[in-house]
């Protein structure tokens, strides 16, 4: 009886015991796109990358926009942190700076001999001589609007801004807004604001020593003309996120917007009409020769993790992700909105098949082409530093748009004294 | 009565642990915590004693905060009084029905708050909100009206919110005190000719006195901790029109990356609402249980 | 004359709250069965024009929440059991015992509340990430627990208040112990107070926010207010999927409430307090 109880428990005990030889390396990615859908497409591509690599399992959790700030700092502080994290580029800084996120120039150039970034995506995530994640999409603001409703008005698509302006009043009738600007201090308006500078000459806003140029010339006319626009836009525009700008779009209630993308809630809420929907660069100051670009956002993957055998995981898997025939299905995850950074992915045929590329096409070919003339504020010509995080997770630029369009100041002294609010937040 | 002094401690003893543990060793890790100068979390910062403290003090945000604070409390308090009497004393009627609205008018507090955000951004709503929509067809107003555009407008809304929130809940307690008021004392006031005002003030408020004594502590220190509904909705803007303490803190911590300072404000404003509390409970709580 | 002017009053007053306290949740539901279209259009409709179930069967079968559900619920149950049995100890203690600082142990419960939760959620997070407690149903027990403690105790108190002595003495002269008395008489006696105190920390722990989107990471332990705020989209609204995940959301409390709410109603407003 002993015998065969010790037998027994020798083993129950086995499994405990035997480490495996090849453990499987596991990778934790964290993401902010939780739309089922999204969620779905990311699980499908990693269930592929896992059976392909049975020695890696990727697993991925979804976490809120609203908490990560927060999140993933406390994160690498209590030793929990994923080891792969989609970074923002106003983020990152700080996470670099921690020591959290990893250097990955050797990584991105063998990824940029494949596949070949567009440099200005590369530039939001290279500064203090290395690069620190890995651009993965981009999203880029252009002006949409439907062809009949400014035809309808006696409207061209306006290139400049006095033509905007005029637009905006000549559309504003029967309930419908001409343009619908944000005015809410968060990071659309951020973005929606420095389209403008960029068009004003305005889209450096350091200088090279890390002290602030924000306040000049050409950001006093940009948020000017922002000001005098606002006038045309919806009476809760001072709430508003992307969605209720396309909500806004979508119901006809407003004629322009300035948006990444309307295309999904066009398709699917409103008339999904291909032909009449109309896209086109950011306008600019009168004076200026042309357009001189938008402003856009990548998003890219951090590497966490200094464990070897953690790192090279995680590099496979975002190796794999990039692959063309891979990556236009990752970045398709909403069709519409997320653009390629390599010139390899904009050549994705996985890409431009899809049932919306194909009914959209020429939308998300001008969204294409805007993007590559694309920048962001604070990743301008190299002058990056890590102060741009606090400017921008405080959203300074929409809080000095407030001043002027909430509270009544003139252009020129809410941008002195958005200046000024920005030096105290970074001493 | 015999003072059973060793019994009493064993049967309140395992909550107070489990407070202890949930709450006075954060409260210590905080206080520790706003005496360095760390940044983001898990960096390394030197000790610099009372700098945040000073520093917070005599920045601008803090009395602003602190303005707001006293302005939410208030105007939360008004207003969820007025809502929460007004339902209480309708609820005190025998009518048909009133067991059934007495069982669901606490609808607005078992709800998510997140739900509680999307019903009212919505319903507010300029392009595709019913109230607006209402208004203008019913030629109250002429345009839409942004209700959370304007510094005051958003303040407004959002105590409106909130208080469509808790409402209810002060209601059933308030309820609960009137049911237990001795019917006989306003039968004797009708004899008398008493009007609904005199019997009001000088017969309900006085029997409400302990229902009112807990609800204006408990009360007024959760409406000054509310957080999600504000931050949800108006993230504090316009403008930083209502950013109240509670915001400043979150902020300071997660947008502003300043850990140290913003536990340094934590402790200040603890400091006032126990200051508060403790006012309170002297000066209201001498004739209660 | 005064009858029906108290009359007008009363109808004047039902009205104003019914309408206030009820209208907004007939609209998010209707609203929730419409089309896409309609639900964005200027002209808002309060009897909806189009009717569909897309959005409800988007979010049943194509998003996670359902697993959200089952968190919420077993976050919620277990947070209320454990804060009900030490409220009910805590408050027994309390009151019938009239220990030497009986009142500073009462008032300081209260005072719990002076604490901004922001305050304790990093020193928490650090706290429980040290002790591999983060990402777990523990993390946030422990905080509604925490948070719906001091509120039940003081109802609990009350409610306690309103058993008469005389049956306590009873059993005391019979030699029984106090935890006896707690269970066989106290605890009967006061079951709609008991029963009231349990919705209450059930419905704290049910719209609980903040704590739970830091502390878990996971997908799998998600609450469903989180669920709810991620399953919205960061750059697009899909309104009708937030709408049916609004209404579905307040569903199993107001279920909850459906079986349990009188005695949540009646345990607060049946004379429970008293002066």
């Amino acid at each position: 009886m002993k015998k065969y109880l010790s037998i027994l428990l020798v083993a129950l005990a086995m499994p405990f015991t035997v480490t495996p030889v090849n453990a499987a390396t596991e990778v934790t990615f964290w993401h902010m796109e939780g739309v089922p859908h999204r969620v779905d497409r990311i699980q499908s591509l990693i269930d592929e990358f896992n059976s392909a690599n049975p020695d890696v399992v990727v697993t991925q959790e979804v976490q809120n926009w609203g908490e990560i700030y927060a999140k993933a700092p406390a994160s690498v502080a209590s030793g929990t942190a994923p080891e792969i994290l989609v970074g923002i580029p106003d983020f990152t800084p700080i996470l670099a700076e921690m020591g959290a996120a990893q250097p990955v120039d050797d990584f991105i150039s063998e990824l940029d001999s494949k596949y070949g970034f567009y440099s200005k995506a590369l530039d939001q995530y290279t500064y203090n001589g290395h690069t620190w994640a890995v651009p993965l999409w981009n999203m880029a603001i252009s002006v949409w609007y439907r062809k009949s409703v400014l035809e309808a008005a006696g409207v061209q698509p306006p290139t400049t801004w006095s033509e905007l302006e005029a637009a905006a009043k000549a559309l504003t009738k029967d309930g419908m807004y001409g343009i619908g600007l944000p005015g809410n201090k968060q990071l659309y308006t951020d973005q929606t604001i420095y389209s403008f500078m960029v068009n004003s000459g305005a889209s450096e806003i350091y200088n090279s020593d890390g002290s602030l140029r924000f306040d000049n010339e050409g950001t006093v006319k940009a948020y000017d003309a922002y000001k005098n626009l606002y006038q045309y836009s919806a009476p809760d525009a001072a709430n508003w996120t992307w969605g209720e700008a396309e909500a806004c779009f979508a119901s006809n209630g407003c004629a322009m917007i300035l948006q990444f993308t309307v295309i999904s809630t066009y398709d699917s809420q409103a008339e999904g009409d291909a032909e009449d929907l109309g896209v086109i660069q950011i306008p600019y100051a009168d004076g200026m020769a042309d357009s001189a670009g938008t402003v856009s956002y990548v998003n890219s993957a951090m590497i966490m993790t200094d464990d070897a055998a953690k790192m090279d995981a995680s590099k496979r898997f975002i190796s794999f992700l990039m692959e063309p025939g891979n990556y236009g299905r990752f970045i398709n995850m909403e069709p519409g909105l997320f653009l390629p950074i390599t010139e390899a992915g904009s050549k994705d045929d996985t890409f431009w098949n899809d049932p919306v590329a194909v009914k959209y096409k020429s939308q998300i070919e001008t969204m294409l082409d805007n993007s590559t003339r694309g920048s962001l504020f604070g990743f301008t010509n190299g002058n990056t530093f890590t102060s741009i995080s606090a400017i921008s997770a405080q959203n300074l630029l929409s809080q000095t748009l407030q001043l002027a369009i909430i509270d009544g100041q003139n252009a020129a002294s809410a941008v002195a004294e958005g200046q000024s609010i920005m030096t105290e937040a970074i001493e | 009565m015999k003072y059973q002094n060793k019994e009493g401690w064993i049967f309140v003893a395992p909550l107070l642990c489990w407070l202890a543990f949930s709450i006075c060793v954060p409260l210590y890790i905080a206080i520790e915590l706003s005496f360095f100068d760390i940044k983001i979390i898990g960096t390394e910062g030197k000790f610099v004693g009372f700098k945040n403290y000073i520093k917070t003090l005599n920045s601008s945000k803090f009395p602003k905060a602190l303005t707001n604070s006293i302005y939410w409390v208030l105007a939360n308090a008004i207003t969820q009084t007025f809502f929460a009497f007004l339902i209480a004393l309708t609820l005190n009627k025998h009518f048909k029905g009133v067991k059934i609205a007495t069982n669901w008018i606490i609808l607005s507090f078992i709800i998510p708050t997140v739900v509680i955000v999307v019903i009212w951004k919505l319903m507010l709503s300029s392009s595709s909100g019913i109230i607006n929509s209402l208004l203008v067809q019913f030629h109250i107003i002429d345009k839409p009206i942004g209700f959370f555009s304007s510094s005051t407008s958003a303040f407004v809304s959002l105590v409106l919110i909130n208080s469509w929130r808790w409402s209810p809940f002060l209601a059933l307690i308030i309820l609960s005190g009137l049911k237990s008021i001795n019917q006989e004392i306003y039968d004797a006031s009708k004899i008398d000719g008493a009007s609904f005002y005199a019997e009001f003030f000088q017969i309900t408020l006085p029997q409400l006195k302990g229902v009112l004594f807990v609800l204006g502590l408990v009360g007024t220190l959760l409406s000054f901790n509310v957080f999600d509904i504000i931050w949800l909705i108006t993230k504090g803007g316009p403008s930083s029109a209502t950013t109240t303490l509670p915001l400043l803190i979150y902020e300071t911590a997660f947008t502003k990356f300043r850990i140290s300072q913003a536990a340094a404000l934590s402790v200040i404003t603890s400091f006032i609402l126990l200051t508060f509390s403790i006012v309170f409970i002297k000066i209201m709580g001498k004739d209660n249980d | 004359m005064i009858k029906d002017k108290g009359k007008l009053f009363l109808g004047g007053s039902l009205s104003v709250i019914f309408i206030i306290f009820f209208f907004p949740f007939f609209w998010i539901i209707s609203s929730a069965f419409k089309s896409p279209q309609e639900i964005i259009q200027k002209d808002s409709t309060i009897v909806p024009r189009s009717f569909t179930f897309e959005h409800f069967e988007k979010i049943l079968f194509s998003s996670d929440f359902l697993i959200y559900l089952k968190n919420s619920l077993i976050v919620s149950f277990f947070s209320m059991f454990i804060a009900v049995i030490l409220s009910i100890f805590a408050a027994y203690g309390l009151h019938k015992l009239k220990f030497y600082g009986n009142k500073l142990v009462e008032r300081s419960l209260l005072v719990t509340y002076a604490f901004p939760g922001v305050i304790l959620l990093i020193p928490m997070y650090l706290m429980l990430g040290k002790m591999g407690l983060l990402n777990s149903y523990f993390a946030l027990i422990l905080i509604n627990v925490t948070f719906s403690t001091p509120f039940a105790v003081w109802m609990l108190k009350a409610f306690f208040k309103t058993i008469p002595y005389d049956i306590e003495e009873a059993a005391m002269i019979d030699g029984a112990s106090k935890i006896t008395i707690l269970f066989k008489i106290i605890f009967p006696l006061a079951l709609p107070g008991i029963a009231s105190v349990s919705i209450f920390c059930f419905i704290i722990s049910w719209t609980e926010y903040m704590f739970a989107s830091i502390m878990i990471s996971g997908d799998d332990l998600k609450t469903l207010p989180v669920g709810l705020a991620s399953i919205v989209g960061q750059y697009q609204i899909d309104w009708g999927f937030l709408l049916a995940g609004a209404t579905l959301a307040s569903l199993p409390v107001i279920i909850l409430f459906i079986f349990v709410g009188k005695y949540f109603v009646s345990g607060l407003t049946d004379g429970a307090v008293k002066q």
